[in-house]
């Protein structure tokens, strides 16, 4: 009878651990810091710094990496490839909710910003810049607006990109076809550049949009006066008639065959191939992988030109930022400042814009003679330089991830399946405003 | 004479029989190595691209046997990605997973079989009703769990979900059961223990059944994909089938067409339990058949 | 008396002791779990924001009168037409294949294993297989068409395709598991009844239908069952070939709550949608119990 007795009270007591455990589920906020933190790298330690940087990109990683390391008594970093923007961000989202497997510090794609700001992921970068007399006054301000969420420093600008159009030269100049630097001259473009067989199939493609990623048709709506993310925070424009009309002007193209909608697994790859077989007279990518290009063209010259606009004709940041996310102990947090200003600093990021085709990030390159040194080696990048002041911060909300998914979702079917435009777009909005609402 | 005649109809009728018969065994063997052959097809060619270099794998008249052997693939394999580690992170999991759901499924099928308790048919109906809760469901708040336990990414984390399993149980107590009582009683009155009766009577009685079920328990430890997706994301801990996906993921953001590479990992993901299935056909061909026959 | 008593109570104790390890991980790592799922759908959790609060019925109102029905009607259109192409191919494929391979000769042992090795095979080793088997330029699969006079087909990008060609390596790995239950249960009739059936003249086909038909109707239930369960589940072959698209046309339902939870970080959503998956699951399993206390064969 004892032992029963015993047994049902130690069965009870299991139980009531389960349900403690459960209450406890709901993390404690962030401890406030202690009034007096040391910055100082004191010990040897060994950081890991996660990027999102391809294969094609590790030799000059390990040359950075390798770089550091060597002038380093305590710190050594380790360099990890994670994969694209998409599985950093949920691997670092899984390990910050865990607070266990962080690295010390990552980059993350440009409109995170705002969602690891408002989730308390990333550390408030302020002090360490104060504690350390670090000038961030070189980037230009538009950066750093983009790595700020409420006026904190949580992030710093590492890789930048904006948006582009790459075409062939060596065919714009024989043939005469000139991109358009306003979109309502896009058709007759479109028209002359596009080639059809005698079936009235498409043998070549005027442009190719990738339809993978938002931020490449993203400042076609801008630019014709589309709210993405309306002042309330809590809805979008995107159902309303200028993003109908060019989203129309859009499906318009696709049906005439001037262009292809680029989504699916390896959209990315099948646009590249056709760009390079010549399939494509143009395509719209990113300034980042203009090295890539270049080196996979044989037959022809690359050029580059600025996205065509319409009231605006802003661009906006793509490319990466650096974080330190705030679970990290201070010691592992301080080797990290140390190498993240490293990684930002103006001679590892102009090696960067060499290998690469990320822009220079500081001012005082962008408007001395080394970024004219910088266009001298890379001319085509003249249509970037041209419009450094055009290129703006991204939209930044904590629902912006879920926002794109449904709008990339949105898009595809309008574009591959031909589906009414403002039947689709009503429902997407409904669905954005539900995203936008929850997150904010 | 008309005897004569009817004889020979009759024998050719049998003939005609015997005709038939064999015909129908041709058709029969025809199917049955024409249905095999395209079922080892999919092996074959991995087998076969895991060995041909890039220029092959990319030609458009494919080549059904390599012109020359690449056996660098598999080296390669090993420089892209951290293979060996996915070795090492599966075998633990696999192991760990074995040990303990042999450990609880023997001693609870015991209890379930053989012992008495209190509400012990209650109890039991609790352990089958788990059957019915798939991890697909439960996945959310397991990982909320252990993510506040500081359990991602480690090998606690990817064996402690399926450290029990109900159908193991289930298994074990059904093979126990078909033992007679006479057995455990009389070696209860030799002053045989609990854990001396299952491991010396009950066990050696049902090793049948006992490795058909581990067996099926080990592929499903070593093919298991959902949750070590979910619990290992980092390279730390990360395990065969999820890293053999990653694997392709490295190289799709290339321009280059890895399959043959691709291949390789894979021959090396599924070799183990190529070998196991041969070397325990009789077990795993039935380990099936015996949960259906239930 | 006493002494008796507590002699017996131990000896309950130290049974119990052998169930209770099991009892504790299933109490632990299943039922409890049901319960934080459940509360989860009433809250509005994201993985990112440290902290939650109660939201009532937000959850459930988004998916069953807001933007999420649709998605969970495609989700469980998509999920059903799986299931029922597993279940095809399993119950039908299984055993066609038993018929063939219902001889005894040393070599279709040696074939029958052939054909049911791809059972063990992990999904996502053959997934990848599939993934090049089924490339659209490269793949040798549309070598073979276009060598008898078709043309290149995009298996897994095309929405009307996608989930068919799943379905290609889902059968592949199947097949051969409903041959060899069908087959041990084939080994399980006795001879005497078509030795009877052949003396009253009945054809072959007379006697698969009215005699092996009927007598495997347990089996035929037991796939049945168990293949539905199981198919309703599907995940890694979506995960790994396509990803649910394209457009949603291969995004099942348990799909679709992974991508809530480990994508979106919508714990909320994603637990709502895990939860009525669940009283999916029990309803169809349920069912199943009742049909098959009643309409089957247990003679053999």
């Amino acid at each position: 009878m004892k032992k029963s007795v015993m047994l049902i009270l130690s069965l009870l007591v299991v139980c009531s651990m389960l349900f403690a455990g459960g209450a406890g589920e709901k993390a404690k906020a962030p401890t406030a810091d202690a009034p007096k933190i040391s910055y100082e790298v004191t010990e040897p330690i060994t950081i890991e710094w996660w990027h999102a940087l391809e294969q094609q990109y590790w030799p000059l990683v390990d040359e950075i990496v390798g770089g550091f390391n060597q002038s380093q008594k305590l710190i050594t970093v380790d360099a990890k490839y994670i994969g694209n923007y998409a599985t950093v961000n949920e691997t670092l989202v899984a390990a910050h909710a865990a607070g266990t497997g962080l690295p010390a510090l990552t980059v993350a794609n440009t409109p995170y910003v705002a969602e690891y700001g408002k989730g308390g992921l990333c550390e408030d970068l302020n002090p360490y810049i104060k504690a350390t007399g670090y000038d961030i006054d070189d980037f230009g301000e538009g950066l750093i607006v983009a790595t700020t969420y409420e006026d904190k420093q949580v992030t710093l600008p590492f890789l930048i990109s904006t948006q582009v159009m790459y075409y062939n030269k060596t065919m714009a100049d024989k043939e005469g076809i000139v991109i358009p630097a306003k979109l309502n001259d896009m058709e007759s473009f479109l028209a002359k550049a596009t080639k059809k067989g005698p079936d009235g199939k498409t043998t070549r493609w005027a442009t190719i949009i990738p339809g993978w990623d938002q931020w490449y048709f993203e400042t076609f709506y801008l630019n014709n006066g589309v709210k993405i993310v309306n002042d309330d925070r809590m809805t979008t424009d995107l159902g309303g008639k200028a993003s109908s009309d060019i989203t129309k002007q859009f499906q318009n193209w696709v049906n005439k065959g001037y262009t292809y909608w680029a989504s699916g697994t390896s959209a990315s790859s099948v646009m590249r191939q056709n760009f390079i077989d010549q399939k494509a007279f143009s395509v719209i990518h990113t300034s980042s992988l203009y090295n890539t290009y270049k080196s996979l063209v044989k037959d022809f010259e690359v050029g580059m030109a600025w996205l065509p606009g319409g009231e605006t004709k802003i661009s906006e940041i793509g490319g990466s930022v650096l974080l330190i996310p705030a679970k990290n102990s201070q010691a592992v947090k301080n080797a990290a400042w140390v190498f993240l200003q490293y990684l930002v600093g103006k001679d590892v990021n102009m090696k960067w814009a060499d290998g690469t085709g990320y822009i220079p990030t500081r001012n005082s390159v962008l408007s001395s003679q080394e970024g004219a040194e910088f266009l001298k080696r890379k001319p085509a990048f003249k249509a970037v330089f041209d419009n450094l002041d055009e290129i703006n911060p991204r939209i930044q909300h904590a629902g912006w991830n879920q926002l794109s998914t449904i709008w990339r979702a949105y898009l595809d079917q309008i574009m591959i399946e031909n589906s009414n435009v403002d039947t689709q777009l009503k429902a997407m909005s409904q669905e954005i405003n539900e995203v936008l609402a929850d997150s904010e | 004479m008309m005897y004569n005649s009817q004889n020979d109809q009759a024998l050719s009728l049998n003939r005609k029989a015997i005709a038939h018969r064999r015909i129908q065994t041709t058709i029969q063997y025809v199917l049955a190595i024409m249905v095999t052959l395209v079922m080892l097809f999919p092996l074959y060619w991995m087998f076969i691209t895991s060995f041909k270099s890039q220029q092959e794998v990319l030609l458009s008249v494919p080549t059904f046997w390599p012109r020359e052997w690449h056996f660098g693939n598999y080296r390669n394999v090993f420089k892209r990605v951290n293979f060996s580690k996915y070795y090492f992170n599966t075998t633990v999991m696999t192991v760990g997973i074995l040990f303990s759901q042999v450990v609880t499924g023997v001693l609870a099928g015991y209890g379930f079989s053989k012992g008495f308790f209190k509400g012990k048919n209650v109890l039991f109906v609790i352990v089958l009703g788990a059957l019915m809760i798939p991890l697909q469901v439960t996945f959310i708040p397991l990982y909320i769990m252990f993510a506040n336990w500081k359990l991602t990414d480690t090998f606690l984390g990817l064996i402690l979900p399926e450290a029990v399993s109900p159908y193991y149980i289930f298994m074990m107590r059904q093979a126990f059961l078909s033992v007679d009582d006479s057995y455990v009683e009389a070696a209860k009155i030799d002053g045989m223990g609990r854990l001396g009766i299952i491991s010396k009577i009950l066990v050696p009685m049902t090793k049948s059944t006992l490795i058909t079920i581990t067996l099926v328990t080990f592929t499903n430890g070593w093919n298991s994909y959902f949750w070590p997706k979910i619990i290992a994301k980092n390279e730390a801990r990360r395990v065969l089938t999820v890293g053999l996906v990653h694997l392709r993921n490295t190289f799709a953001g290339l321009d280059t067409m890895n399959n043959h590479e691709i291949m390789a990992g894979a021959v090396m993901a599924v070799l183990p339990v190529i070998i196991l299935f041969f070397l325990f056909q009789k077990y795993m061909l039935t380990g099936y058949e015996k949960t259906a026959m239930k | 008396m006493k002494l008796q008593l507590s002699r017996r109570s131990s000896k309950q104790v130290g049974d119990f002791a052998t169930v209770l390890p099991a009892l504790l991980f299933l109490a632990l790592f299943v039922y409890y779990p049901v319960v934080q799922v459940v509360r989860i759908s009433f809250t509005n959790w994201n993985l990112i924001n440290d902290n939650y609060q109660n939201v009532g019925f937000k959850n459930w109102i988004w998916l069953f009168k807001g933007s999420g029905t649709k998605y969970l009607l495609n989700s469980l259109k998509v999920t059903t037409l799986y299931t029922l192409g597993e279940l095809f191919v399993t119950i039908v494929g299984g055993l066609m294949l038993a018929m063939i391979f219902n001889r005894m000769a040393g070599s279709f042992s040696l074939m029958r294993a052939l054909v049911f090795l791809p059972k063990y095979i992990a999904m996502s080793s053959a997934a990848v297989v599939f993934l090049w088997i089924l490339n659209t330029d490269n793949g040798i699969l549309n070598f073979f068409l276009t060598k008898i006079g078709g043309s290149k087909v995009n298996w897994l990008g095309d929405k009307n395709r996608a989930l068919f060609s799943i379905l290609l390596l889902t059968g592949w790995r199947t097949i051969g598991y409903g041959m060899m239950i069908y087959l041990a249960a084939m080994r399980g009739i006795s001879t005497t009844y078509y030795e009877a059936a052949s003396i009253d003249g009945a054809s072959k086909w007379t006697q698969f239908s009215k005699i092996t038909l009927p007598l495997l109707s347990p089996t035929t239930l037991f796939l049945f069952v168990t293949t539905f369960i199981s198919a309703m589940k599907v995940f890694q072959s979506v995960d790994v070939m396509t990803s649910g698209g394209p457009y949603r046309s291969t995004e099942v339902i348990v799909f679709m709550i992974y991508k809530y939870a480990m994508v979106d970080f919508r714990m909320d959503r994603a637990s709502t949608v895990a939860v009525f998956f669940f009283i999916v699951l029990l309803a169809i399993t349920a069912a199943t119990m009742k049909i098959s206390n009643r309409s089957v064969n247990y003679d053999v």
